[in-house]
């Protein structure tokens, strides 16, 4: 609020001041204004639209518990406790949940990058017959819709009796992150160039050779990057975990969340601590290698 | 700067000295191999069974699935519901993606500029992106809700409503709410990546322009924009793609409804396939929203190769 009124000072004395100059300095100055003037205003209306629902949540999530949500609402917290957390602990098995979403995460990533990391390699490194068409098959893969294939392998899986299946829900979000591994490490090593490879080459090295010893230790920002996505990508996922694990115990993160939601009783300050738990580990892992995931985000779409 | 080390060197001529590395097809196919065999079984066998269960009366629980040709087609094309739901999606995605677009270029160009603490507000700003969409959804499904919910405390304590408004119960307020909570979630996508392309741009551009007597408007209309264009083609139909398959906001906040207001392609066919037990007919659904992502999918690989021929 303050801001914008802030802004609004500014804009209007600036236009004022200026109307009767037109010399080059007074110009400059004025457009150092106008930048300054429209850049507090997309920072504060950014700001405030990102940070005020997470906000929200940790409110939500650390004032005490109540039955009913209609009475009071201050948007300052009253009191901080952590009755929300141990009411949902104690209520659901949400550390399991988490170990389990930590588990089918990391099962499906580190597969992923592995096969991926092959995968682009060769796509983006070798040469041989019929290599633009399978690229571009792989671009597909990474676009197919989800909402197409989920009936489908939901009816696979089904079948095999591999619902409610660690190894099931494993291969379905490989279906997601083996082609993204393999698309951005493609566009991440198509950026180094090749002539210290030629030059092992020259020196007697094995193509195998070349690529563990000189090419990945130069992609490794980029395997990182792959490593943090597919991994949030896992993490986050919501259909496949919701269609295939409906065993409490078995249950990941997504669907564990739903259970706490679709009962008769709205509980948001448990639900927000659950959702507070759940958002943790993906955003410190955003922060921490934060120089990782732009760099690796960049390569995979800005230079395709 | 991270950005800049990562796209700047990758242009010089990679194309040209790649044919000096020697051909090797069995050590190609041999490593595109493990990645190529997972991809058939789990998108390529499914793909398959898809297209089969479209073309049959098949029924979740029933023993046999007998073959119907197009009939699940020709029923889901005369059915209201699927155009509606087609209408949906298309104003759901046009909306979301060209709000997104506004604002993303507008954050992008903001964090372009020197300021004190950039790399943290860099960080912030890509927040509701890496957020679990479920947590995005009930964060604004408890903003929104008419029983203690914030929008309506704020609304009704400033005197702009008298009693609650229903934002997910009311056929165009929840489309737009849904809109919001899509664009939430996705404009850092293109803040970051527009950024990236930003920093693309040579500063040289920029003085030549100054030179010539071009104001900030001037700067940007005819620098920014011509440099930006490629990626905001790239982003802008990645997105587009993305959202037009969006499920998980829509059914958590509305499952489609009310009515059918929010349904789109997605929910429609959960909502037949699963819920209705109609398989076949449900996946009919999805795949009739394939022409148009082949359309879009066709034009992105375009955009992508122009800009590799040209890099």
């Amino acid at each position: 609020m303050n801001q914008v009124a802030h802004v609004d000072a500014t804009g209007r004395a600036v236009r004022a001041s200026t109307r009767p100059v037109t010399s080059v300095p007074s110009s400059l100055r004025r457009e150092r204004t106008i930048k300054l003037v429209l850049r507090s205003l997309v920072l504060g209306f950014t700001g405030i639209v990102v940070l005020f629902p997470l906000y929200w949540m940790l409110v939500t999530a650390f004032d005490p518990p109540t039955l009913s949500y209609s009475a009071k609402i201050s948007l300052v917290p009253t009191k901080l406790t952590f009755a929300a957390f141990a009411q949902l602990l104690r209520e659901y098995p949400f550390i399991t949940w988490m170990w389990n979403t930590l588990f089918v995460g990391l099962a499906s990533t580190l597969a992923a990058v592995v096969v991926g990391t092959l995968s682009a390699y060769s796509l983006s490194r070798m040469r041989y017959p019929g290599r633009g068409v399978l690229s571009g098959l792989f671009f597909l893969a990474y676009l197919f819709p989800s909402t197409l294939l989920i009936v489908p392998v939901f009816v696979i899986l089904s079948s095999l009796n591999l619902t409610d299946n660690y190894f099931g829900l494993v291969a379905s979000y490989m279906i997601f992150t083996v082609p993204f591994c393999t698309w951005m490490l493609k566009a991440y090593l198509a950026g180094i160039p090749p002539e210290l490879e030629e030059a092992a080459l020259v020196d007697g090295a094995t193509r195998i050779q070349a690529m563990l010893k000189i090419i990945l230790p130069l992609a490794a920002p980029g395997v990182a990057a792959a490593t943090i996505f597919a991994f949030t990508l896992s993490w986050n996922e919501y259909l496949y975990a919701f269609m295939l694990m409906t065993d409490s115990d078995k249950m990941t993160l997504s669907p564990g969340m739903t259970k706490l939601v679709f009962g008769d009783i709205f509980l948001w300050g448990m639900i927000m601590a659950g959702a507070t738990m759940m958002s943790l580990p993906v955003l410190v892992l955003y922060f921490i290698a934060q120089r990782f995931v732009v760099s690796g985000l960049t390569a995979g779409s800005v230079k395709g | 700067m991270a950005l800049r080390t990562t796209t700047v060197p990758a242009v010089p001529a990679v194309p040209a000295r790649r044919l000096r590395l020697p051909r090797d097809a069995a050590l190609g196919y041999a490593m595109l191999a493990p990645a190529g065999l997972l991809l058939v079984v789990l998108v390529g066998y499914p793909m398959i069974v898809a297209f089969t269960m479209s073309l049959q009366r098949k029924l979740i629980g029933a023993p046999v699935a007998p073959f119907i040709g197009l009939d699940n087609y020709v029923t889901v094309l005369s059915d209201p519901t699927f155009w509606i739901a087609m209408r949906n999606v298309l104003v759901f995605a046009g909306v979301s993606v060209g709000v997104k677009l506004v604002l993303g270029t507008a954050v992008a160009l903001t964090l372009n500029e020197a300021m004190p603490m950039r790399g943290v507000i860099r960080s912030i700003v890509i927040i509701p992106w890496a957020l679990p969409t479920l947590v995005t959804v009930l964060i604004w499904m408890w903003m929104y809700s008419d029983i203690g919910g914030v929008f309506n405390h704020i609304l009704m304590g400033v005197g702009a409503i008298d009693e609650p408004l229903l934002f997910l119960g009311h056929p165009v307020l929840a489309m737009v709410s849904v809109i919001i909570v899509n664009i939430w979630r996705g404009f850092p996508f293109f803040s970051v990546t527009l950024l990236a392309g930003l920093q693309t741009i040579g500063a040289e551009l920029y003085d030549a322009a100054k030179v010539d007597g071009a104001g900030i408007w001037a700067r940007f209309r005819h620098v920014t924009l011509p440099g930006l264009a490629p990626v905001m083609a790239v982003v802008t139909l990645l997105s587009t793609i993305f959202t037009l398959n969006d499920f998980a906001i829509i059914w958590l906040l509305t499952r489609g409804g009310p009515g059918n207001a929010t349904d789109v392609l997605s929910t429609l066919t959960y909502k037949v396939a699963i819920r209705g037990l109609e398989l076949g007919k449900g996946v009919a659904i999805s795949v009739l929203m394939l022409p148009l992502l082949l359309v879009l999918i066709v034009l992105l690989t375009r955009f992508i190769n122009k800009r590799e021929e040209t890099a």
